[in-house]
């Protein structure tokens, strides 16, 4: 309702300000409206709201959270594309879902009217077990599917997640099948791991070690290195299986929002991740920080897609 | 005696006055969030996180969660009073309560609510000191297996759920079943039945649905009268419960109590399922079972109850094992997880202050809310004497703005009049709700848990029987079903031709 509200506010002040005034005093004249394109409670909503105080300070404006969830992130990236370019709409992405949805269908915007501004985080996706299992290793969980095919089962936080293609990558690099059950997000599969409802699951490495790991086990995750946050897992190249696969999560704008205004708001989020009182948070939220300009971050983005399409055009996941 | 010892801590620490006050803002602001129809505690315990930064971690653990359990106390006051379901767990409450609010007994219906919501809220207070670690992992076993038992059974309930005929109780349990499979299909990711609208793809939201039928609905259908009729003519009677009314309800509330807690625990859909449940069972075994939909006080106090206990048993899986079973508890984790606290069982054994503070906090919140609640039935009720033409556009007005705050689009306001159309055609037809909106809530649940225990077991169908507990579930509902075919179609078929005679 506060929400609401505030957007009626919004579209007052729109209606009544010309665009060249509204440049002059960014970030003043109005409050800031960061999109989630998840739910309330996600990490990824979670992450939103432990940086708005902080970027709050940094840029000395007001910044108000819209949730605006739906089919993985299209939903918010639409309205996105279609918001104004005067530096008071942002939104938080996360790839592979920007990426991957590129792919796997026809989208209701063009990904190319959205500027990537900021990387915040770099999160790998990992293989969890229960700790009771047998499986201590990647190794003894790829030879187990090969030595039964179709017994060893994944939960994923479901189809064309970051764990989905994980799984994918790792069959088709080692010719194992595995049995894949999507499920509605890593909640669900956190508890299907512990439970022992399933062989194994994929998590990112924020969403077990910001969690109680009592009762899992991981066994490797898909990073390019090992982790500051859980040193002693070892990555899939170290253990032999050429995979990798993280989760990144960062701002955009739409593309015709100025330079000036972006470069701005790119080195406040920088200033805020490397301040200590946001860092004591981050590491309770075990958020793997990895700050990214937007163009170097944007510079990464087509090899990427390139690696999606590829997988897609080998395997596509949705049928 | 140790269990006594650490309750003591628990009290002493949410009996300091700043969390007795953040207690009371908590369960002040559910109750009116609840009573608000479609502003749900979840919007306001997002909007409140931020601010929960720079508060004591109990502090704003207790508030928290003192909105949630308050919007179960407040959502069945709308209700009961203008037929106006908030949130999934309410809709059975309206099946009754708004009977009895027609007959000018809401005062009644708001009481015993607020008593057998406090009782249970009790019970599963206790329940979560005294078993919460052992019933977790009750509650870990249950795999997709076991749902897929649970919701076969709570389907069968569904046409127990219907006063009228047996098959259109059917036909709507069908049409919310393919309501219910509107969106991407978890498994393939395939768009189903969205007439390609991105909006479509994650399904209707419940709230559009339960406003649109039972809101909107009841709205339209009482706009065909003039003034004279509906609730406004209901005279307001008695506000306190009748001795009679006491005595059907009180062990109503003792089972609804039971249900919900159980439930409650379970991962998923945990008090919507158990205020059903509860209302299934009031019904089987009432001696008077053709009173329930025309205001039955039983079918008030069970749901209840059992939405409160379930509300509150929901954080069992959370505070022991660290497994949000709703979205408003991944908010919770969330808050917990900012301020430093990993919920699981290492909360227990490290900041046993923590968690029995939390706990103890549940009780006096549940008991502020009676406080709270009890003397505003007399207010409530007194909104059954604004007129129609202040109240309508009043209550239309918070349903449009509630929906609206759901995920922030007008596409679903919009649903909501096609729903609302849709409830006032069923209503003309003579066809009832409740039965499509269970079937909504299980379909999906019942699909995707049977194609994962499929998966699982690699096509293998004796995986249901192998299960012990998902085989005990199916066995009580084939005994249910036998118990009830004959009886059910010779009874349904007699109302059938009831109600097509008049």
């Amino acid at each position: 309702m506060k929400n609401s509200c505030l957007k009626l506010a919004l579209a007052a002040v729109a209606l009544t300000a010309t665009v060249s005034a509204a440049y002059a005093d960014w970030p003043n004249d109005r409050p800031i409206q960061m999109i989630v394109a998840f739910a309330p409670g996600g990490s990824t909503d979670v992450m939103a709201r432990a940086i708005e105080p902080f970027l709050e300070k940094e840029l000395g404006a007001d910044i108000v959270i819209e949730n605006r969830p739906g089919a993985s992130g299209e939903i918010a990236y639409t309205a996105l594309s279609k918001a104004k370019a005067d530096g008071y709409t942002f939104s938080y992405i996360n790839t592979p879902g920007f990426l991957s949805m590129q792919v796997q269908r026809k989208l209701g915007y063009d990904p190319k009217s959205i500027k990537p501004i900021a990387r915040i985080v770099d999160d790998p996706t990992a293989i969890v077990v229960p700790a009771a299992s047998e499986i201590k290793t990647l190794k003894d969980f790829v030879e187990a599917a090969k030595a039964n095919p179709g017994a060893v089962s994944y939960g994923s936080s479901g189809v064309g997640t970051d764990d989905h293609l994980a799984i994918i990558l790792l069959g088709s690099a080692t010719g194992a099948t595995f049995t894949h059950i999507p499920f509605n997000g890593a909640g669900e599969t956190r508890t299907a791991v512990l439970g022992a409802q399933v062989t194994g699951g994929g998590l990112n490495i924020s969403e077990f070690a910001g969690n109680d790991t009592s009762g899992l086990r991981m066994i490797a995750h898909f990073g390019t290195e090992r982790s500051p946050q859980l040193p002693d897992v070892p990555t899939a190249k170290e253990s032999g299986f050429d995979v990798e696969m993280t989760s990144e999560r960062g701002v955009a704008a739409p593309r015709d929002v100025p330079d000036d205004i972006t470069q701005k708001f790119s080195d406040a989020m920088k200033r805020v991740l490397d301040d200590p009182e946001f860092q004591k948070q981050a590491q309770q939220l075990a958020l793997p920080l990895a700050y990214l300009s937007g163009p170097d971050w944007e510079a990464q983005m087509p090899t990427r897609l390139e690696r999606f399409q590829k997988i897609w055009n080998e395997t596509p996941w949705v049928q | 005696m140790a269990f006594l010892d650490v309750l003591m801590l628990g009290f002493s620490e949410a009996f300091t006055p700043t969390n007795l006050l953040f207690c009371f803002i908590g369960a002040l602001l559910g109750t009116l969030i609840g009573v608000l129809p479609g502003i749900g505690p979840t919007a306001t315990v997002a909007i409140l996180l931020p601010v929960t930064f720079f508060l004591p971690p109990l502090g704003a653990l207790i508030m928290l969660a003192g909105i949630f359990y308050g919007a179960q106390y407040g959502g069945s006051t709308t209700a009961i009073l203008v037929n106006l379901p908030g949130e999934a767990s309410a809709v059975v409450t309206a099946i009754d309560g708004y009977q009895m609010a027609r007959k000018g007994r809401a005062g009644a219906a708001l009481a015993i609510a607020a008593l057998g919501s406090f009782f249970a809220g009790t019970v599963a207070t206790i329940g979560l000191a005294v078993a919460g670690p052992t019933l977790s992992s009750f509650a870990l076993s249950f795999g997709p297996a076991e749902y897929v038992a649970l919701c076969i059974f709570g389907l069968l309930a569904a046409t127990i759920l219907a006063h009228g005929s047996v098959v259109k109780a059917i036909g709507m349990v069908c049409l919310g079943l393919v309501l219910g499979m509107v969106g991407i299909d978890v498994n393939s990711g395939a768009t189903r039945l969205t007439f390609g609208s991105t909006e479509l793809y994650d399904g209707i939201d419940f709230v559009v649905i339960a406003v649109g039928l039972f809101g909107v609905a009841e709205i339209a259908s009482n706009l065909e009268f003039k003034e004279a009729r509906g609730v406004l003519q209901s005279t307001i009677g008695r506000l306190w419960p009748t001795r009679q009314e006491f005595k059907e309800s009180w062990a109503a509330v003792l089972r609804g109590t039971a249900v919900g807690t159980i439930l409650g625990v379970l991962p998923g859909g945990g008090a919507t399922l158990s205020a059903f449940s509860a209302y299934s069972v009031e019904k089987k075994i009432s001696k008077t079972p053709e009173k329930f939909g025309h205001g039955a006080i039983a079918g008030v106090a069970g749901p209840e109850a059992a939405n409160n206990a379930g509300a509150q048993s929901s954080f069992i899986p959370l505070l022991t094992l660290g497994i949000p079973s709703n979205s408003i508890m991944a908010m919770m984790l969330g808050a917990m997880t900012i301020h430093g606290i990993t919920p699981g069982p290492s909360v227990i054994q490290n900041q046993p202050e923590l968690f029995w503070g939390l706990v103890a906090s549940m009780w006096l919140g549940n008991a502020m809310l009676l406080v709270i609640n009890l003397p505003l039935i007399g207010i409530w009720v007194r909104l059954l004497k604004v007129p129609y033409r202040l109240l309508y556009p009043a209550i239309l007005l918070f349903c449009c703005i509630g929906v609206y705050s759901v995920n922030n689009r007008g596409f679903d306001v919009a649903l909501v009049i096609l729903f609302g159309i849709l409830g006032y055609v069923l209503r003309k037809a003579k066809c009832e709700a409740g039965p499509l909106l269970l079937g909504f809530v299980l379909g999906p649940l019942l699909e995707t848990n049977l194609r994962r225990a499929l998966l699982l077991s690699q096509g293998d169908p004796l995986v249901f029987v192998e299960r012990p507990i998902s085989a005990v579930l199916l066995l009580i509902t084939a005994g249910m079903l036998l118990t009830l075919i004959l009886p059910a179609i010779r009874k349904g078929r007699k109302e059938a031709f009831e109600a097509s005679e008049d």
